[in-house]
């Protein structure tokens, strides 16, 4: 079993560089946030990743959460202990705000925090995640009486939350939902079963906040008569102590493909007579207060793709220069190399890595843009970042989740036969991945989202606004290209070196892909709009979501490969800073130009033509 | 009491080395750098102490460019009270490590001073048991276990084979190793709060030291590389071969 | 023009690294004296006399060298070094804790746990767990060194005839106590010195499996390490451990038993003579630096094994 390492060095460069931590430093927030406490934060983090939660990864797909027959439920051996270092340590406590004793940092420095907790354990890592949105859900709408009564407590990691929405017949369509709350002097007593609670019964904690979607006697039917209530696994009394055991529990546990460690909870609700709930916010808005969190939830989402699909590569990569088979073609000597020898075995491992990079310099940058879309001073300005966060979040998701199962898959063929074994440890990160493009809304609620809500709607404004400022970023970039392309000739001819040269005319190639690439996405909008005007083709267009989505992600991905391989040139003009990592860098952004932004032709070919096929295939036709 | 603790800050322990093609040394540019492991554990000795109320303040002191700083940082979101750059950019080696810590000792006065036993780049085990001496202190190297009770320190060392245990009256130094205890990891709120501590600084001409090297590494290499083995078909043909050919049973 | 050597030994008798270390000031091509201070240590001054190549032994006895405490140690050898131009002791546990104090008493570089001579002034040793090597020099008006014991063949233990000079111990200066020592009861030998090594990973699944190690390590005379993982799974306790944050040992014979060969692990055995694995997984790394590999399931090939010996 390979151990997780943080890949800090990408991750300093995107923070520090590319996605530009100096635009949050002028929010007077984070005025103090420089780069030594940023880059302090990700080593202590790191340390955390690799010496805590990955030792216990493979321990928990093995044995997994365990439910007895009273109710309660085991985690694996060693989580327990994890949980109390990881609150301890106070990472539990990063996001939220200070005035409940959080660190309230910005989303852009949670980000590649995250990803290391995802990448080295992320079935642990589900626990502090759903209190996060718990704690977040209190903080936007609860009463203040709620938030003093639960908040420090949870903040501090003492006690967890959960959240429960779904139910056996509603699942995507929470309209269907059918857990009542009757009013019962100053709470609710809730009647009902929850399905897919994660961390819904757990030992780490002394108590369970659950979260859950009910509706009250009378209230409008469909999703504007669902409210939200605060129901607690143990009632808590004036004075904090905790008091009597809710009527809430947990009566089974799903038996999954993947995330084995996180207990998965079927939560029985009012069984003895009505848990006891209190309403968070006001009635009927609960599916309101859902949304608020949902770009966090699902941007969260994207990120344990991130984080898994890198695990995957690490995993492969190590096995790769490990074994030794086969004589590679082009090599006359019969000694056997290791399998990195091999050309196809070199193109697997380039698309786990270019995937992985691209999907991670775009979610990073969403990470920013979700951070100054709620903090900046300026109004106007918030508005404006919403709207990009609105894009991005869907493709962040769909795209990340989608590219990591493909990429833990791809990263089992690196290993062969091996990778089929489970002690390898490579298939527990598909397995582990499979779920995250299906919860938290499938990656066909996202498509939709995205060519619906977020292009439709809006006749394509906020997409072409987008594609215009990608596209004047990049003829920058092209000119400023050409600039260094004549000045490291001049250099290349007087210190006979070619070599060098190469990756100076791979940018412009890489920066020209990408252009073209903008335009392709800005064709393929055009056609969403156009055809959108004749309602009778919403069907055809819908049926195109999803090459209209993995579409905008190659661009999106695509254009930071772009910008990572201009900044690394001018670091390897300037000879400047590590030499491998940046030319590492451009040839990454040039397998990306040829490998899969090359995709994206047919993408735009299936989404303006083969929708029709789908539309002429009625159900009954199958 | 005080208790400084001296730090070394050296190239991650799960950094694979890469020696340079010119022979000098070994390659530290764009490297992660850490805190040597057993300064860690030396470290959190110090602060076990401070929490069990036997020290007052611990004082973290590591010597080096600017770049050390943050080591010193970690350090204080582990829980030193103060840390302290000594700054210098020449070659350090032990004996001019010692020869500084002698007289950051005698300024600062603490009662003990604890170390790793060894770094884990230069490998020399050396710094420690310098320092005792320069200073003409008791020493108690390889620590598995500390106790301080009053005026003295019983410290039970690793010895091959075993577990040896010394007495000694205070000031005394101590050299950590491996299972002398498990460092905790720095808090996210403490990174927070050492980020507004200032890093002392000081030169070693203050300390009246010259650092400069006494010994010249000529060449750093990679180890030889061993002939590739065989594999064997059988217990039979395995205890052949070590018979006849390893000639080893 | 001299070299002193620190002998390591048990009042009773030399330590195994004794030996070697002579072998290493032989090297030198300076006539060797041998420091033998302890508490009725004649027995040890005796022996030393008998080694190969040993031109005098001191003789130094008084209470409070029984332990051989550091920091009463160097307070005589800084006395005798004025007579000698070479100071040398093990890298062993006894001579990494003395050596230096030895060192910055005289203000002298010392140069330690040196693996190779190569010339009066020029030393490797191993950096970085021994994942690289530096050549150094010392430009020390004496030299102090610390020599790898399993790096220098053993001088013969027998043959000599070197004379015993008693000399005056220095007044004890009292600044540690020694109490106790615990010394973990075996048969077996150390696992630092041992001719035969014998190593047991995750891949035995159980401390009782360990037993089947002992059965062989009693025919080959052997001690018993582990991997870090086996360690850590609790099948063994932590000071069996061979590796680079364990023992590092260079038998003769190492037997690598259902152990991968983690990067840390190999840190601690790679300098064996000779390198045996046994492992059922034919990728496991450590087939990569055995000598001989058998790949088969451990739980046949041991007993076997142990039957065939």
């Amino acid at each position: 079993m390979s151990a997780y390492r943080a890949p800090l060095k990408e991750m300093r460069f995107l923070v520090h560089e590319l996605v530009g931590l100096k635009r949050l430093a002028e929010l007077p927030q984070w005025a103090e946030i420089t780069p030594d406490l940023l880059d302090q934060i990700l080593d202590e983090a790191a340390r955390f990743a690799e010496g805590v939660l990955s030792p216990l990864n493979a321990i928990g797909d093995r044995i997994g959460s365990i439910r007895s027959d009273d109710g309660s439920v085991t985690t694996p051996p060693g989580f327990k202990e994890a949980y109390q270092q990881f609150v301890e340590a106070g990472w539990n406590s990063i996001a939220t705000p200070q005035e409940f004793e959080g660190q309230g940092l910005p989303r852009a420095i949670g980000t590649p925090v995250s990803e290391m907790w995802h990448g080295s354990n992320v079935a642990f890592t589900l626990c502090p995640l759903l209190t996060q949105g718990a704690i977040e859900a209190i903080h936007i709408a609860g009463s203040e009486a709620l938030k003093q009564q639960y908040l420090p407590r949870m903040v501090s990691g003492e006690w967890a939350g959960t959240m429960n929405l779904t139910e056996p017949q509603a699942g995507s369509d929470l309209a269907a939902l059918r857990t009542k709350a009757i009013p019962n002097g100053d709470h609710y007593l809730l009647h009902g079963q929850k399905i897919y609670i994660t961390y819904g019964e757990q030992d780490f904690t002394s108590n369970i906040i659950h979260l859950v979607l009910a509706r009250t006697p009378g209230a409008p039917a469909g999703i504007k008569g669902i409210s939200l209530f605060l129901v607690p696994k143990f009632l808590v009394n004036e004075d904090g102590s905790l008091g009597a055991r809710n009527d809430v529990h947990c009566v089974s546990l799903e038996n999954k493909l993947g995330i084995h460690a996180s207990p998965t909870c079927v939560m029985a609700y009012g069984d003895q007579g009505g848990a006891m709930g209190y309403l968070v916010g006001e009635e009927n808005r609960g599916l309101e207060y859902m949304f608020i969190m949902m770009n966090a939830a699902r941007f969260s989402v994207g990120m344990e793709g991130v984080g898994l699909a890198e695990a995957a590569y690490q995993h492969a990569l190590k096995y790769a220069r490990e074994r030794v088979q086969g004589t590679p073609t082009g090599t006359d000597s019969h000694q056997r190399s290791s399998i990195l020898g091999h050309p196809d075995v070199r193109r697997m491992l380039l698309t786990m890595r270019a995937h992985v990079e691209a999907g991670r310099a775009m979610a990073y940058q969403g990470s920013l843009y979700l951070d100054l879309a709620a903090h900046h001073p300026d109004a106007s300005v918030r508005a404006d970042y919403q709207t990009r966060v609105d894009v991005f979040i869907p493709v962040i998701k769909a795209w990340n989740t989608e590219m990591a199962v493909n990429m833990a898959s791809l990263g089992i063929q690196v290993h062969g036969g091996m990778g089929y074994i489970e002690e390898t440890g490579a298939a527990q990160f598909l397995r582990d991945a499979r779920i995250t493009s299906i919860y938290e809304g499938t990656t066909g609620i996202q498509c939709n989202d995205l060519i619906g809500r977020k292009v439709m709607r809006d006749q394509g404004r906020a997409m072409f606004a987008l594609l215009a400022e990608l596209e004047q970023e990049l003829s920058a970039h092209l000119s400023a290209a050409h600039e260094l392309e004549g000045s490291q000739i001049e250099a290349s001819l007087k210190a006979c070196d070619a070599s060098s040269l190469k990756l100076f005319s791979e940018l412009k190639v890489i920066l020209n892909a990408a252009m073209v690439a903008v335009h392709t996405l800005k064709r393929a909008t055009e056609w969403v709009v156009a055809t959108s005007v004749d309602r009778s083709r919403h069907p055809e267009i819908f049926a195109g979501a999803w090459p209209y989505l993995k579409l905008t992600g190659n661009v999106l991905g695509g254009v930071m490969m772009a910008k990572a391989a201009q900044h690394s040139a001018q670091h390897l003009s300037a000879k400047e800073g590590d030499i491998d990592f940046f030319e590492a860098k451009i040839r990454t952004a040039h397998f990306f130009a040829f490998h899969v932004l090359s995709e994206n032709e047919g993408l735009l070919a299936t989404l303006t033509q083969g929708g029709q096929s789908i539309i002429d295939f009625p159900p009954n036709a199958f | 009491m005080k208790v400084v603790v001296a730090l070394k800050r050296v190239i991650d322990y799960n950094v694979k080395i890469r020696v340079k093609t010119d022979g000098t040394g070994v390659e530290t540019a764009n490297v992660k750098m850490s805190m040597n492991p057993f300064d860690e554990i030396a470290l959190e000795e110090a602060v076990r102490l401070k929490e069990a109320g036997i020290v007052s303040e611990v004082i973290a002191v590591t010597l080096g460019t600017q770049a050390c700083q943050d080591v010193l940082r970690t350090a204080l979101a582990v829980g030193a009270d103060r840390v302290v750059l000594i700054e210098t950019d020449v070659e350090l080696q032990p004996l001019a490590v010692a020869t500084c810590l002698k007289a950051f000792v005698q300024k600062e006065q603490p009662r003990l001073v604890l170390l790793g036993k060894q770094a884990i780049d230069d490998d020399a085990n050396q710094t420690g048991q310098m320092l005792a001496a320069l200073l003409g202190w008791a020493q108690a190297t390889n620590a598995f276990k500390l106790e301080i009770a009053g005026d003295h320190a019983t410290v039970t060392r690793e010895i091959d084979g075993g577990l040896e245990t010394l007495e000694a009256s205070l000031p005394v130094i101590v050299t950590a190793d491996l299972r002398l205890n498990t460092p905790r990891y720095a808090t996210l709120p403490n990174i927070m709060k050492a980020k507004k501590k200032t890093i002392e600084s000081l030169l070693p001409a203050d300390l009246g030291v010259d650092p400069s090297p006494r010994l010249k590494t000529l060449l750093v290499s990679d180890p030889p590389v061993r002939k590739p083995g065989i594999v064997v078909n059988s217990v039979t043909e395995l205890v052949e071969k070590l018979r006849n050919e390893a000639r080893v049973i | 023009m001299t070299t002193l050597v620190i002998a390591e030994h048990s009042n009773l008798t030399l330590r195994a690294s004794t030996l070697n270390t002579i072998a290493a000031a032989l090297q030198l091509g300076e006539p060797v004296s041998v420091l033998v201070a302890g508490y009725g240590a004649d027995m040890a001054a005796q022996e030393a006399s008998l080694v190969v190549g040993v031109h005098q032994v001191l003789h130094a006895d008084a209470p409070h060298y029984a332990e051989q405490l550091a920091e009463e140690m160097a307070v005589l050898i800084q006395k005798l070094a004025t007579d000698f131009t070479t100071l040398i002791a093990p890298a062993t546990v006894f001579g990494r804790n003395l050596l230096p104090r030895v060192a910055a008493l005289l203000d002298i570089a010392p140069i330690t746990d040196i693996l190779a001579i190569e010339s009066n002034d020029t030393f490797v040793r191993p950096i970085y767990a021994g994942n690289a090597l530096a050549k150094v020099q010392t430009l020390e008006t004496k030299k102090v060194l610390s020599v790898r014991p399993t790096s220098f063949e053993a001088t013969a233990a027998q043959g000599g005839n070197a004379s015993v000079v008693k000399i005056e111990a220095c007044a004890a200066v009292r600044l540690s106590q020694f109490k106790s020592r615990d010394l973990a009861s075996s048969d077996r030998p150390e696992l630092a010195g041992a001719r035969v090594v014998i190593s047991g990973g995750r891949g035995l699944q159980s401390g009782e499996n360990f037993q089947m190690l002992e059965a062989l390590a009693d025919k080959l005379g052997a001690a018993i390490g582990a991997s870090r993982a086996a360690v850590d799974a609790g099948y063994v306790p932590n000071d069996y451990q061979v590796g680079q944050t364990g023992k590092i040992v260079a038998p003769e014979l190492y037997i690598a038993v259902g152990i991968s060969g983690a990067v840390q692990h190999l840190a601690g055995m790679k300098d064996s003579k000779v390198i045996v694995a046994i492992n059922k997984d034919p990728d496991a790394p450590i087939f990569q630096v055995a000598d001989y590999g058998l790949v088969a399931d451990l739980f046949q090939a041991i007993p076997e094994l142990t039957a065939a010996l």
